[in-house]
């Protein structure tokens, strides 16, 4: 038996659908430790075939495990300034991914992060250098420094708000760079300190081996860095943050259902400013140095590029903003200035013209394409009166399309029956014998709606004075007078009621 | 604390002054951040430089070395600075103002324009002019002044004159003039604003154009001090902020307050033998962050509630 085929009609985007046998049971995975489900099925059942169906509903993490397994297995293929390219880009969206913590979950517009990264990254690198502390317990001491930094740089966020906030953190960066800069230790080396050790071992740094271990090492980080993303933004602390999100009302409504959103945020803030102490400690590991570069205002605002060029308080926009601006900056190295203006242009073009960065475009683009549907099709139907085929499929009396229909050719018809000649003979001769043209007009006319039909008033009993009114249409509702005009005759009015409704089809 | 030093503070404090009160107006009035004064401020201080130097010639064989012709001079440079600054502003009206100012999340998308404005001018100066610092033409001349004892540099008491002289214009013009009158209406109560009747599109245009000549000026008056480069902007900008900040985001006076309160700390600790010019900016900064921590909306800023 061949199955009947459907064609895909409609509004409802096609999506890929699992047929189990009707009788299979339903096994479903979940997360150890948890009641959490691997990935996000639905099953439901066809309308119109009756057989049971499943649906994966947040295809999300699918393309994350694409997109990561496939950047772990071509790297190693690469040439090795790329593979560098590819372990700065793992320490950016690592970082990005915890700054999105910091504005998109807790809502605190801090400047400060790289200011976290290079104050962490310092302490431990001093630790090693000087304390000759072990490199693996700098990945202990950073987020030490990074918790104590960020508690610090939190406290003020309960007070100040806002943008005034973002401007107080990019002044602390600010005296970071200058303070390490004054630092008479490290003068002779402007500031930076330099022989670190690190997880590469020495003789291997810079080569081939180093570098993979290296990329691998920037891979966990990032790894770890959406661990903690998820961690926070998905489970209690993000749901309690997502209840305070956009707006003083928000806000005042979670503090009234018992929500203490502002410590909710600090959690936030602190935990991000840890991992960001982590990202630190690798940091510096990874160029087995670190210098006050960290704190520049160009690197911060590069960083910013990135998050705002794929969508700012998305994971997956700042990493895919992070893989598209260290393409351009360090791929790209041999442009020189131009290709910082061509990340500031996409910056620009991508603020101007989409709501939420590049990955928000393809919702902003189906509303866009939404609207503009609707737009069409009530054009469409305010002309022709007939239903659209989109709009067909709505309207669930059938019979009341094929009555549409009907009457829109009737009008069309009857349109061209209109004539200098006919209208005269209704003047000569408003209710008397009429031709079949004016006898046809007349009885579309009788079948019109009650709404809005014209009727004749006589404005006094027994005088002989008239004026045209339309009826309401609804119960109780009193007519209402249509123009001024006053009529004498009776036919004179008859056929100004005409010429009314003449007037209104011409025009449907 | 001697004559020469409040002259130096009051030096600074002008500068400051001109940076932060556009900084401050345009937010309060248009609802930008704006990241690209800096870069108005390069910008506008490389085309005095552009400009001087292509009429240098001109002047010098009309006018030959008389007072007329450093007067011609001057004037080219403050009015290419000027019109440069306008101009920027405009640019900036058009990118960063005209096609977002009704979408949602506004302020935010307006600050991340202006900073991509800000970065592009600055790579775009520094690939086309390279990373050398130019040297503008001293309007002011050289030479001292002695006045009770200690001596006062030309460009220094130049620098405070315009600074003050331009100052009092502009607030002049918010004060007494038709247009002045609807960007206070703007400043106070935007919505107000746009109910009685006054243009949101056509009221931000002048504003930016007057800020960006703002920058501009102040481009002019400290390229007597010190030369102009690419990154120039970078240090203005951040005083600016931080200054406007300081005052209270949308207050003038607030503003001037506290370009006077940082130009006399940051003279003051100049001049500290044991800290020396090396923790003038950390000095600054940590006094900005103290008073923000103590009155979270500034000097002279309102508190929330009474702006909504």
């Amino acid at each position: 038996m061949t199955e009947k085929r459907f064609y895909q009609v409609g509004r409802k985007p096609w999506e890929w659908r699992l047929k189990p046998a009707g009788d299979a049971e339903r096994a479903r995975g979940r997360v150890p430790g948890t009641r959490r489900h691997w990935l996000k099925w639905r099953d439901v059942h066809n309308d119109k075939s009756l057989k049971r169906e499943r649906v994966m509903v947040d295809k999300k993490p699918l393309w994350w495990t694409i997109g990561l397994v496939l950047l772990l297995f071509i790297t190693p293929f690469l040439p090795n300034s790329m593979i560098s390219v590819v372990s700065i880009f793992c320490i950016y969206a690592a970082i990005n991914i915890l700054w999105t913590l910091i504005i998109g979950t807790a809502g605190i517009f801090s400047l400060a992060t790289l200011a976290v990264v290079g104050v962490s990254a310092y302490i431990a690198a001093a630790a090693n250098v000087y304390l000759g502390v072990p490199w693996p317990f700098m990945l202990i001491i950073g987020p030490m420094a990074g918790l104590i930094f960020g508690a610090i740089l939190a406290a003020p966020s309960t007070r100040l708000d806002g943008l005034y906030y973002a401007l107080l953190t990019m002044g602390v960066a600010e005296i970071c760079r200058v303070f390490v800069v004054q630092l008479r230790a490290l003068t002779a080396s402007g500031g930076a300190i330099t022989n670190v050790d690190s997880f590469i071992p020495e003789d291997w740094f810079l080569q081939r081996p180093g570098l993979l271990l290296g990329f691998v090492g920037a891979f966990l980080l990032m790894l770890g860095a959406l661990l903690v993303w998820r961690l926070v933004n998905s489970e209690r602390l993000g749901m309690l943050l997502r209840v305070a999100k956009t707006s003083r009302e928000d806000e005042a409504f979670a503090e009234a259902v018992g929500i203490d959103f502002r410590r909710a945020r600090l959690m936030v803030f602190i935990i991000s400013s840890a991992a960001l102490g982590v990202v630190g400690a690798f940091y510096a590991m990874y160029y087995r140095s670190i210098s006050p570069q960290i704190f520049s205002l160009d690197q911060l605002l590069l960083l910013f590029a990135m998050m705002v060029i794929g969508g700012l308080g998305r994971a997956e926009g700042a990493v895919v903003g992070a893989a598209i601006v260290t393409i351009i900056d360090k791929g790209l190295i041999e442009l020189g200035p131009p290709r910082i203006i061509l990340v500031a242009l996409i910056m620009i073009g991508v603020t101007v013209f989409a709501r939420e960065g590049l990955m928000g475009a393809r919702n902003q683009f189906r509303d866009f394409r939404n609207r503009k549907a609707g737009e069409r099709r009530a054009r469409r139907t305010e002309k022709g009166g007939e239903a659209m085929p989109e709009e067909a499929t709505e309207v669930h009396d059938k019979q009341e399309l094929y009555y549409r229909r009907f009457n829109k050719r009737l009008r069309d018809k009857l349109k061209d029956m209109i004539t200098p000649e006919l209208i005269a003979e209704h003047q000569r001769d408003p209710l008397g014998h009429h031709s079949d043209a004016l006898a046809r007009v007349l009885n579309f006319f009788r079948r019109g709606e009650m709404a809005d039909k014209y009727v004749i008033h006589r404005m006094k009993p027994a005088e002989e004075k008239f004026r045209i009114m339309a009826v309401s249409g609804a119960r109780g509702m009193p007519p209402r007078v249509v123009d001024d005009r006053e009529y004498s005759d009776i036919k004179e009015a008859y056929h100004a009621v005409f010429l009314l409704r003449v007037n209104d089809l011409l025009e449907s | 604390m001697d004559l020469g030093l409040i002259v130096y503070a009051l030096n600074l404090a002008s500068i400051y002054a001109l940076m932060a009160i556009g900084i401050s107006i345009l937010w309060s009035s248009v609802g930008v951040i704006n990241m690209a004064h800096g870069a108005t401020f390069a910008v506008s201080g490389y085309a005095a430089w552009l400009v001087t130097g292509a009429l240098k010639p001109v002047i010098a064989a009309s006018l030959g070395k008389t007072a007329l012709a450093s007067a011609a001079m001057a004037g080219a440079l403050v009015g290419s600075a000027l019109i440069t600054g306008a101009l920027c502003g405009v640019v900036i009206y058009l990118l960063a103002f005209l096609p977002i100012h009704d979408k949602p999340n506004y302020p935010v998308r307006a600050l991340i324009i202006t900073l991509g404005l800000n970065i592009a001018a600055v790579q775009g100066l520094l690939w086309t002019f390279g990373p050398r610092s130019q040297g503008l033409p001293k309007i002011f001349g050289f030479g001292r002044w002695e006045v009770w004892g200690t001596k006062i540099r030309y460009d220094q008491a130049g620098t405070i004159i315009g600074a003050i002289l331009i100052m009092t214009l502009t607030l002049g013009w918010l004060r007494y003039s038709r247009r002045g009158l609807e960007v206070r209406a703007m400043m106070q109560n935007a919505e107000g604003a746009a109910y009685s009747g006054i243009s949101r599109q056509a009221t931000a245009l002048p504003v930016l154009m007057l800020t960006g000549a703002l920058a501009g000026m102040a481009a002019a008056l400290l390229s007597q001090t010190i030369f102009v480069s690419p990154t120039a902007g970078v240090i203005p900008l951040i005083k600016g902020l931080t200054i406007a900040l300081l005052g209270g985001l949308g207050s003038v006076p607030g503003a001037l307050i506290g370009a006077v309160l940082v130009g006399f700390l940051e003279a003051g600790v100049g001049a500290v033998p044991f800290l020396g010019q090396r923790y003038v900016q950390f000095a600054t900064f940590l006094f900005i962050i103290t008073v923000l921590i103590i009155r979270p909306r500034g000097i002279g800023g309102l508190l929330d509630d009474t702006r909504e």
